[in-house]
């Protein structure tokens, strides 16, 4: 119980702080919005009624409150350049990128599990330098190479021209594998050597332990010592690297997937409202993620508790 | 052999390392070449007919404005290397004296205060946290800059807290403290050197990120203001293989991977040869 507290407000104060970041750079540090507010020929008393609704005449601390309490109501205003609703922008992209991201998400992970264990089960041989050798050179190509490449060989005449160039047209599972199958490609090779190299040296420190040497003494097959053993007390450092990495690539990812593509979901709107200035949008997008990635983080600590008891 | 110098001997011996350091030092010539003005000094003037294919007039062909594009991915090599000198060395540097304040006044509020400014910085996805910064610094030529630097910093420091805790301890550093020196004189002598080698390493990883994400921003944008950069390039080219122009791609992204090798062979063989019980794994 102490411990969950603790957590908790460890929790909390990172809420704070994220908060405290995103406001201060996107609020009371960003561009002045009256005048892209107020209409030409604005009198004065247009301009301060409009200075006053944004909160420009209240002091930092009060307006640095007025965001929490936006963001903890969700009532996160209207976008400025559309005039839709922010949480009606939400909730239209978010299942967008999710449909988008998850599978190659889940794929890259399991593919990199599959190869580090490969590797660690290799070790030395070459095999093991083969993987290692490519998840080098794939951590070398830089992503927007890897989506280019992706796209000109697959969806181009110069290539096989299989799949749709960009765009989201799905209405039907025939239509979501044909515009998902480019950019989950994408993904899974943009995080394929990180996630490689990464489950190798998390496989080969368990696989160099005192007690997987003794099941191999007691004549364990290598199978058996993998699977039952590695992998299983290797779960921690799995699951921290599986959930940690939930925001960085949906949010991060789908920024660079979905302004590439043409993808309507919530990277192509924050993209849009970082070139057009869209500042409620921007500061909804950058707190919330924020505050799901310190939920995560509390998250993650209590199913480490239920992976392994010894934790606390 | 001194113990001191065997992490030197085997990288001395390390192929896949020395190739890296090769490379690494071949491109820092070419961005040193245009920084004395020897090359590429050209690069803006637009001296040829739109997409040009390669030949002996433009090595690498032109692009749509006429540009050479040999001349062009030369120059982007000194914007890789001042971004990535600038975003390393800085970083660092906040994240070796953060680190080691933290790891040295481990368990005070100095730590505490220090590990909460981590947590925090590394809870916004990084493009993110780019974006905002960008939109706080409008028209500030440092911006992506800064952003790298205040997010990139946060894992040299937990690397160096880690190795401090564990240097703090031992005898050397009670010895040093039995007789009376000050704490911080302890850290900056005889603490922090013992660090050197995360600092050498980190700082390669860091520029590689920072290349890596320049390519990134700049397409979306946010990168690269004025002048040209591989990843302006990479935007640029992005308009164009569809109608099959691939000169500026392929030179760009080229000259982009043989440089990050070099820096991820070079990083894996210091890894190797200063923590070979790390690299084992």
């Amino acid at each position: 119980m102490r411990y969950a507290l603790n957590k908790i407000f460890h929790g909390l104060l990172l809420v704070l702080g994220v908060t405290l970041i995103s406001f201060i750079l996107m609020v009371w540090f960003g561009p002045d919005q009256t005048y892209s507010l107020v209409g030409k020929n604005a009198t004065a008393e247009q301009i301060a009624e409009v200075r006053h609704e944004l909160g420009y005449d209240r002091s930092f601390a009060l307006r640095y409150a007025g965001y929490l309490k936006q963001l903890f109501t969700l009532d996160l205003g209207s976008s400025h350049s559309s005039g839709e609703p922010v949480n009606s922008i939400l909730a239209r992209t978010i299942p967008v990128t999710l449909a988008l991201m998850v599978p190659g998400f889940v794929l890259g992970n399991l593919l990199g599990i599959a190869l580090g264990l490969l590797s660690v089960q290799q070790k030395g041989r070459w095999t093991d330098r083969l993987i290692t050798g490519f998840s080098v050179s794939s951590m070398s190509i830089s992503f927007l190479v890897i989506i280019i490449l992706m796209q000109v060989i697959l969806s181009t005449p110069y290539g096989l021209n299989l799949f749709p160039v960009r765009g989201w047209q799905v209405n039907d599972p025939g239509s979501y594998l044909k515009y998902v199958a480019v950019p989950t490609l994408s993904l899974i090779f943009i995080t394929l050597g990180y996630n490689t190299r990464f489950y190798r040296a998390v496989f080969a420190e368990e696989a160099g332990r005192d007690h997987i040497r003794t099941a191999r003494a007691y004549g364990a097959s290598t199978a058996t010592i993998l699977w039952k053993h590695v992998l299983k007390n290797s779960l921690v450092p799995i699951i921290t690297r599986f959930m940690f990495s939930i925001p960085l690539i949906v949010v991060s990812g789908s920024l660079l997937i979905e302004s590439y593509f043409g993808i309507p979901g919530i990277g192509k709107v924050t993209f849009d409202a970082i070139t057009s200035g869209d500042q409620p949008v921007l500061k909804a997008v950058v707190g919330l993620t924020a505050i799901a990635f310190v939920l995560i983080q509390v998250l993650t600590d209590f199913l480490y508790k239920l992976v392994d008891p010894r934790i606390g | 052999m001194s113990f001191r110098n065997r992490p030197w001997q085997r990288l001395r011996t390390d192929k896949a390392g020395l190739t890296g350091l090769v490379i690494v030092t071949a491109f820092f010539l070419l961005a040193a070449a245009v920084w004395a003005g020897f090359l590429g000094e050209s690069w803006s003037e637009a001296g040829g007919g739109r997409w040009e294919s390669a030949g002996a007039q433009h090595w690498f062909g032109t692009n749509v404005l006429g540009q050479d594009i040999f001349l062009r991915s030369v120059y982007s090599v000194r914007t890789a290397f001042e971004i990535g000198l600038v975003v390393s060395v800085l970083s660092t540097v906040i994240g070796a004296v953060l680190g080691a304040a933290a790891g040295w006044y481990s368990n005070t509020w100095v730590d505490g205060t220090i590990q909460w400014m981590k947590g925090v910085l590394d809870s916004i996805p990084f493009y993110l946290f780019v974006a905002a910064v960008a939109f706080a610094l409008q028209g500030v030529y440092w911006a992506m800059h800064i952003a790298m630097i205040a997010t990139f910093w946060t894992t040299t420091g937990r690397l160096v807290r880690a190795e401090v805790l564990k240097i703090k301890s031992q005898e050397f550093v009670l010895a040093a403290r039995a007789i009376g020196l000050p704490g911080p004189l302890i850290l900056i002598r005889h603490v922090l050197p013992n660090t050197a080698h995360i600092l050498l390493i980190q700082s390669s990883m860091v520029f590689v990120a920072a290349i890596k994400a320049e390519v990134v921003l700049s397409f979306l944008g946010l990168g690269v203001q004025d002048g040209v950069s591989w990843g302006l390039m990479l935007a640029e080219s992005t308009q164009e293989i569809l109608a099959g122009h691939f000169n500026n791609f392929l030179s760009a992204s080229l000259m982009l991977f043989i440089l990050l090798l070099g820096f991820n062979l070079l990083a894996d063989a210091l890894q190797d040869a200063f923590d070979p019980r790390q690299a084992a794994l």
